[in-house]
């Protein structure tokens, strides 16, 4: 549950102002040539780091996104000859500026900069630059930063929609969780959603609402589902579940399996390794989440950083596809995550 | 802890037949504290000098100034929690501590970043600020002395308190705040070394002054350490160990201030804090000649903290090993100073 709580936590935060303007210009075209010519794994050879030290600086790896990301970084500083400065800050802003203001003193050849506060770090971004020293981010969306590498929720939001839609036969009701739309990268997936719907006039979502809520994401999910499914007790009256995340489905799935409605389909706009397990279960109503891939994301944010550094243009934002696993795709995909599954 | 010249006088005073074993045993305690004393400034000597080695500019202006803006929020803390520490004695149960006054550091500057949001200006904010931090001084001060509870347990549900009011003023988000007193701390200088700074130094000079070269000062020591001897003196004990609390409240917003201007805002997690806050004050006792809480000491560790992981990552050694190593210091200045103590009775 932890890894997309943290996410949720962690890219609330990161996700500013600025990351809508940058959304804004993505949406308008600027940046999907350049995201295509940045794919993750086409770096090309002799991109050395040799001789180099990129500082990593992460707010916290208390999540399983977060981990995977930070050590993806490290092993290709490491894997393309670097010298990395890792620093996990606890969770701990204070910790954060402490470390990137040491950081900047020590001059290394880039800084790769890691989720945390965008409000606070925003000030210390400057001062990277002003120092002369390229940044790097990673789902952190700043304009101080060369590069972002990060997921492509957009993508994210309109491949799990899809799926839905076919999975269900375009027609019935679908229970939607969307209460984190203050969010911007749920917001993204439900947008995503609705504008798929929008062509399936047949699917209806059931009003109103749910609201998840952290924490105890769920318990309240597994309740509010309860009491819809109490509310509409005829098999098939309802079609589908949809949460832009996977804790809130997890709460659902066991809310449908007591109910025993093994209709209902259940799709979820993220997910951790607990959401892939329940993919894996055949009895499990689970149908399709959507993962990302952490470890890629950080590796490509480095491999960015060496572009730049050997003289190459990088582009403003890196998307790193995701993947859809499905009940019959998820042992072909398990390994592709990099999860360690 | 030694006993002091005093008591020692009056040791050697007593029966003959006792007179050479006990001062054997005093001379033994005092080799200790000697060796703990000089140790200590050793150990600290010998870190330091290894990272002047090993890591590049580590004593370069800048990167002491960098340790000394690092450290300015702990020390200012820690300042606080040593005035409690000595005006309510060492005792680990019974004795001072303000477990609250990181909390408060938390609620400040929740207050300050929403008082200017607020459109408040500057001086109201700051006095705003200041205020709270008095006030949750103050609340202790009455919970201690006033109902006599345990400082632990009084301290504690204080800082339960102004944890929960953090949370009801930020909703636990960050509160952005801009004025112009937030500029001039975060970004301004003077002689050359940051606003941030000179904070920490000119606190640090007139809580020296005020805790060691003052009356005020001495009598305080006596109230902690001497608690019968100074009420036999005619102290007002009560008043003394109040005004502890209430300096430490102020500490916990003067450093909210500090906070707000490093953060840009307010920032969920202020009470992290307290351990390292907790650690300074007490690892600061092997710095003084007496093995009490002075302010010296306490500023002492907090910079040797901060120059710990400022040397560490210097060095590329991951910052994991710093919370190790900090867990060893507080066991071997524990340790020390209970063999200190043993070897004195």
């Amino acid at each position: 549950m932890s890894d997309a709580k943290g996410l949720k936590i962690e890219q609330t935060k990161a996700i500013s102002l600025v990351t809508k303007a940058a959304i804004a210009l993505a949406l308008s075209g600027g940046v999907i040539a350049a995201t295509t010519a940045a794919r993750a794994d086409d770096v090309p050879a002799g991109l050395s780091l040799k001789g180099k030290t990129i500082g990593i600086s992460v707010v916290g790896t208390d999540h399983f996104w977060d981990l995977k990301a930070y050590q993806g970084q490290i092993a290709e500083v490491k894997r393309l000859g670097g010298t990395p400065v890792a620093l996990d800050a606890g969770r701990k802003d204070a910790k954060q500026i402490a470390q990137i203001q040491t950081l900047i003193a020590q001059k290394p050849d880039a800084i790769i900069e890691q989720l945390g506060n965008v409000k606070v770090l925003d000030p210390w971004f400057k001062k990277i630059r002003t120092a002369g020293i390229p940044l790097f981010t990673v789902d952190t969306a700043t304009p101080q930063a060369i590069n972002d590498t990060t997921s492509n929720n957009w993508e994210m939001g309109e491949e799990l929609a899809v799926q839905m839609v076919q999975d269900i036969g375009a027609k019935g009701n679908i229970i939607v969780f969307n209460g984190f739309y203050s969010v911007p990268v749920c917001a993204i997936r439900y947008d995503e959603m609705r504008a798929v719907l929008k062509y399936y006039p047949d699917v209806k979502i059931i009003q109103p609402e749910l609201r998840d809520v952290i924490p105890n994401t769920v318990q309240s999910a597994y309740s509010e589902v309860t009491d819809i499914l109490t509310k509409n007790p005829k098999k098939g009256s309802i079609a589908a579940i949809w949460a832009c995340w996977g804790v809130p489905i997890e709460g659902a799935a066991q809310a449908v399996q007591a109910a025993k409605r093994d209709e209902i389909k259940l799709y979820a706009g993220d997910s951790g390794p607990d959401d892939i397990k329940l993919i894996e279960d055949k009895n499990n109503p689970v149908a399709a989440v959507i993962a990302q891939r952490p470890t890629e994301i950080g590796k490509t944010a480095v491999d960015n950083a060496a572009r730049h550094l050997n003289g190459q243009s990088v582009p403003s934002f890196t998307f790193v596809p995701t993947i859809m696993v499905t009940k019959a795709n998820v042992q072909e995909v398990k390994d592709k995550l990099g999860w360690g599954l | 802890m030694s006993l002091g010249p005093a008591a020692t006088g009056a040791v050697q005073a007593g029966s003959p037949h006792r007179d050479r074993p006990q001062t054997a045993r005093t001379a033994r305690a005092g080799g200790i504290d000697l060796m703990i004393r000089v140790g200590a400034y050793v150990a600290v000597a010998v870190v330091l000098g290894y990272f002047s080695v090993a890591a590049h500019g580590f004593f370069s202006l800048s990167n002491v100034v960098n340790v000394v803006e690092q450290s300015a929020i702990l020390g200012i803390l820690a300042f606080g929690m040593t005035l409690v520490v000595i005006a309510g004695g060492m005792n680990v149960v019974s004795g001072g501590i303000d477990l609250s006054i990181a909390a408060n550091m938390g609620v400040c500057a929740a207050v300050f970043a929403t008082s200017i949001n607020a459109g408040v200006s500057d001086p109201v904010a700051v006095a705003l600020t200041l205020g709270a931090g008095l006030a949750i001084g103050a609340v202790n001060a009455f919970a201690v002395i006033g109902l006599g509870v345990l400082p632990l347990l009084a301290t504690l549900a204080v800082m339960n308190v102004c944890i929960g009011a953090e949370l009801v003023l930020t909703q636990n988000t960050v509160i952005s705040a801009a004025s112009p007193l937030i500029s001039l701390m975060s970004s301004g200088t003077f002689l050359g070394i940051s606003v941030y700074a000179w904070f920490l130094i000119v606190a640090s000079a007139l809580f020296i002054v005020l805790v060691q070269y003052t009356r005020w000062g001495l009598r305080l020591y006596a109230v902690g350490a001497h608690r019968e001897a100074a009420h036999a003196a005619g102290l007002p004990i009560a008043k003394y160990q109040a005004a502890s609390y209430v300096i430490a409240g102020l500490c916990g917003s003067l450093a909210a201030l500090l906070s707000v201007a490093r953060l840009s805002g307010s920032s969920p997690g202020a009470n992290d804090n307290l351990l390292p806050v907790i650690v300074a004050a007490l690892m600061g006792v092997v710095f003084s000649r007496r093995m009490v809480p002075t302010i010296g000491g306490t500023l002492l560790s907090a910079l040797f903290i901060g120059f710990l992981a400022n040397g560490f990552q210097l060095i590329n050694v991951s910052s994991y090993w710093v919370n190790g190593v900090q867990g060893l210091l507080i066991l071997a200045v524990v340790s020390m100073t209970s063999l200190t103590k043993r070897a004195g009775t």
